[in-house]
């Protein structure tokens, strides 16, 4: 039985959405079913968004049994073969969906809650976010992937096709390379950047040293 | 090519449940689609309206209220063309007294209710169990628990509306609406029918008196006949096994059940998985039940399945100890962490420990962050004109609130509005309550959606009643929450075509009102002027249109078509004042905080702004400067100005 679920996690707005519906049009693309929900009440209005995308297939001779095939559409806790998070206080709020096997990627670039802004609460210290998520899970890949997005293609619209590129490197998404690669062509316009973002990400995911922030190529 | 129009049966495609539905309807040759749009069923509404082209024989309408949208299938279905409706739970409400009626005179072709349910109410005022209307309708009440079945239902159920006469509702919640994954298709009617015909019939079409009682009886017997046909309808299915606790389940949390009984490591259950939750067929329950000691029925909100098995089980003389709502809440969303959570403790088995232990540490790392709340979108409209009234009042007056992107006024920086319950609760209970307390003033809110779905005979009342209030018509032009539904103001479409829209001046006159006016949210001044104006008036119900298109959509416009100029607002650093009335009162989210060596300073994200110019309006410095800069093909700039 094939099974890896990911969740994605973000605010509205930051794409969370799209690359969920990348991954699962390149799930459809190799052949593997796919569930997923999402919240998306908060999209554009700075509320949390998160899709959730779970794999599932059958081995090859695998008979069908309707009790594994019975997936929802959430992930339950500690769940997650992956997370990805758009933002670092949504990997935190989103961690009772990790287990010390998870892997999880962090985009480096805190949006400030309003909460914070008018001075009800505090934006806790980013080192303290991430301490209190590897007491889950060693495997943490932090990237500051807009600032990487911004200085490598002049753009933020390459931060998707950069997380795909370090979650391809980084997990064991029962993915090929080039799934996501037609995906990506079908779904996003300028393939050539993007196709250059993914190969990025994979180069950025395969170097880092697990655990360390990677310095900003 | 849009996937849903696709005609290659056995084909998979990525779809959302809502598209599941819409590719149901395609399946089965539906010709007349009408729809209120209301989070989380919204996406069926667009989804028809995307499809227009290729199937060009589908009425498709964002009608004005539920109530008409039930009523406009309703005639469709009588004019023998297949016909669906669709709305949120609450919906159900306002679509209620149609459906009372349906039952009882019938269908021609197939007539299907879209209800989608908001357990957890995360985008609703209320979590109300829609479920429960199927036992005084009468109408039979499908519950897919997968997106394929989300479409075969579909089908499904406008044959069994022709087939027995009644209207089929179709209830899915949020979580099946919103879930997105692999569809297989199957295939489009080869041929279909553009119009229908009425044909006369009045034993069925004129309720009234003995008439109206031979239809209530009708009713009846095509509600039991589907009753007794339940095993031959076959969309209720058993996973058998050996153990003598079986579960009954529906929906998707049958899913959320098998994944928690696999977690507990249970193999061996027997599980009845009902796809037709009303009627029950009550051989098929008691069949399921006999030599089980125990059942335990998951359900989410209330006990509807439960309540009808415990009654038809009573009827048989069974005495099988049934579990369900003793043990799971009868409030909030279920999931599998919750199932697994309620069956570990009534089946004495421990959870996974992985799962305990991240239940248990998730809490303790989580202590204390802070929350992400909504707050109005960049350029939104609404904060320039919540700021003006919060400035205009200084909160010390009544706020009467409503449902619509406004309601996010509820929350902070703004928190100026004192209650919210279902559309047009603002007015209608404002101008009620005004006859009974002295010496409050009173602002009502109301967005332009809403406002026509039902406010206006509030909005009459009030006048009658000579209810004192200010009325703020919050018109940003479309049914912007549930994603940019036309309104009957919509005056300009997406892509620039003119637009017929309501004259509300004109409408409000009519009815009486002798105060009104128009301002524009961005500009500050003048609108806290006018907020204060409306206020100091003595008498009656003042209207104050607060008029501006909603910034998404102005924002989608100008990609489409680019103006010749573009706009950038600056803060000046050396006038700043760091005085908060941007970044805290406004709290416009483009304008952001940064640190240097002198300490914090604002600026304004280039990239987030949508150029409202509400902030350079209020700044009391004069620190936001606004450049204009003409673009021209060809050339990058021609002139610069400065104000």
């Amino acid at each position: 039985m094939i099974r890896y679920d990911i969740l994605i996690c973000g605010i509205g707005g930051q794409g969370a959405i799209s690359l969920g519906t990348i991954l699962k049009l390149a799930a459809i693309h190799e052949g593997l079913t796919v569930v997923g929900a999402e919240r998306r009440g908060g999209a554009q209005r700075e509320g949390v968004v998160t899709s959730n995308v779970r794999y599932l297939g059958l081995e090859e001779g695998e008979p069908f049994d309707e009790r594994k095939m019975a997936v929802s559409g959430l992930i339950p806790a500690a769940g997650a073969d992956m997370m990805i998070s758009m933002e670092p206080l949504e990997a935190l709020r989103h961690v009772r969906y990790l287990n010390e096997n998870s892997t999880v990627i962090i985009n480096d670039f805190p949006l400030i809650p309003v909460s914070v802004r008018i001075g009800d609460s505090s934006y806790p210290d980013r080192e303290e976010i991430y301490s209190r998520i590897r007491q889950v899970t060693r495997h943490v890949h932090i990237h500051n992937i807009e600032e990487i997005s911004k200085s490598r293609f002049n753009s933020l619209k390459q931060v998707n096709t950069l997380s795909l590129g370090i979650a391809y490197a980084v997990g064991n998404m029962p993915l090929s390379g080039e799934s996501i690669l037609a995906t990506v062509k079908d779904q996003f316009p300028d393939f050539g950047k993007n196709k250059a973002a993914f190969s990025l990400g994979i180069e950025i995911g395969n170097s880092a040293a697990e655990g360390n922030t990677a310095p900003t190529p | 090519m849009n996937p849903l129009a696709r005609n290659e049966p056995g084909k998979t495609i990525l779809a959302m449940g809502n598209d599941a539905i819409v590719r149901g309807g395609l399946e089965a040759g539906l010709g007349y689609f009408s729809t209120y749009p209301g989070t989380p069923a919204s996406e069926i509404g667009e989804g028809f309206t995307a499809l227009k082209q290729q199937f060009p024989h589908i009425h498709t309408e964002f009608s004005v209220n539920e109530h008409v949208a039930a009523h406009g299938a309703q005639g469709a279905s009588w004019a023998n063309v297949r016909s669906m409706v669709t709305m949120k739970h609450v919906g159900m409400n306002v679509a209620s007294e149609v459906l009372h009626f349906a039952a009882y005179s019938g269908v021609r072709a197939g007539f299907v209710v879209v209800v989608g349910s908001d357990p957890g109410a995360t985008s609703s005022t209320s979590e109300q169990d829609d479920r429960w209307y199927s036992l005084h309708t009468h109408l039979p009440i499908l519950e897919p628990a997968t997106i394929q079945e989300a479409k075969d239902f579909t089908i499904k159920a406008f044959e069994l509306s022709e087939k027995y006469n009644l209207p089929v509702i179709l209830n899915a919640p949020s979580k099946l609406c919103h879930n997105i994954g692999s569809l297989t298709l199957g295939s489009l009617p080869r041929e279909v029918q553009k119009n229908g015909h009425f044909e006369r019939n009045p034993t069925r079409y004129i309720n009234l008196f003995g008439g109206s009682v031979a239809n209530h009886r009708r009713a009846m017997e095509s509600i039991d006949a589907l009753e007794k046909d339940i095993p031959l309808v076959s969309l209720n299915r058993e996973a058998p096994g050996t153990g003598k606790t079986g579960f009954i389940s529906s929906s998707i949390n049958y899913l959320y059940l098998m994944e928690a009984l696999a977690l507990l490591g249970i193999v061996d259950a027997p599980v009845l998985k009902i796809g037709i939750t009303h009627p029950l067929n009550v051989k098929e329950i008691s069949g399921f039940a006999g030599g089980l000691e125990r059942i335990i029925i998951v359900e989410e909100l209330e006990g509807f399945l439960e309540y009808q098995i415990k009654q038809l089980l009573y009827d048989t003389g069974i005495r099988t100890a049934i579990k369900g709502k003793q043990i799971f809440p009868r409030y909030g969303e279920l999931d599998v962490d919750i199932i697994a959570d309620v069956l570990s403790r009534e089946l004495g088995l421990p959870l996974p420990e992985k799962m305990e232990r991240a239940l248990t540490i998730s809490e303790t790392l989580t202590t204390g962050i802070p929350p992400r709340q909504g707050a109005f979108c960049i350029g939104c409209p609404h904060r320039a004109t919540l700021y003006s009234i919060v400035k205009a009042t200084d909160r010390k007056v009544i706020f009467a609130g409503d449902i619509g992107c406004y309601t996010l006024s509820c929350l902070p920086p703004f928190r100026a509005f004192d209650w919210v319950t279902c559309m047009n609760c603002g007015v209608g209970i404002a101008q009620g309550m005004l006859q009974k307390i002295e010496g409050e003033k009173v602002i009502a809110y109301v967005g332009d959606s809403t406002f026509f779905h039902s406010g206006i005979p509030n909005v009459i009342n009030a006048v009658q009643q000579h209810a004192d209030l200010v009325l703020v018509i919050l018109d940003n032009k479309w049914v912007a929450m549930t994603g940019h539904q036309p309104s009957p103001t919509t005056d300009v479409s997406i892509h620039g075509e003119k637009m017929n829209p309501v004259d509300i001046k004109g409408l409000l006159k009519s009815i009486g009102v002798k105060y009104i006016r128009s301002i524009d949210p961005f500009n500050i001044k003048a609108s806290i002027a006018a907020v204060r104006d409306a206020l100091r008036q003595e008498e009656g119900v003042r209207v104050i249109i607060a008029e501006q298109e909603c910034a998404l959509q102005f924002a989608r416009r100008i990609k489409i078509t680019p103006p010749e100029y573009t706009v950038f607002y600056q803060i000046e650093r050396g006038r700043c004042q760091l005085c908060n009335e941007c970044y805290v009162d406004l709290g416009c989210p483009a304008i952001r905080k940064d640190f240097n060596d002198d300490g914090h300073f604002y600026y304004i994200e280039e990239t987030a702004c949508l150029r409202c110019g509400a902030c350079k309006d209020l700044c009391p410095n004069g620190a936001i400067v606004r450049t204009e800069i003409k673009l021209h093909p060809g050339t990058s700039r021609e002139t610069e100005k400065v104000s």
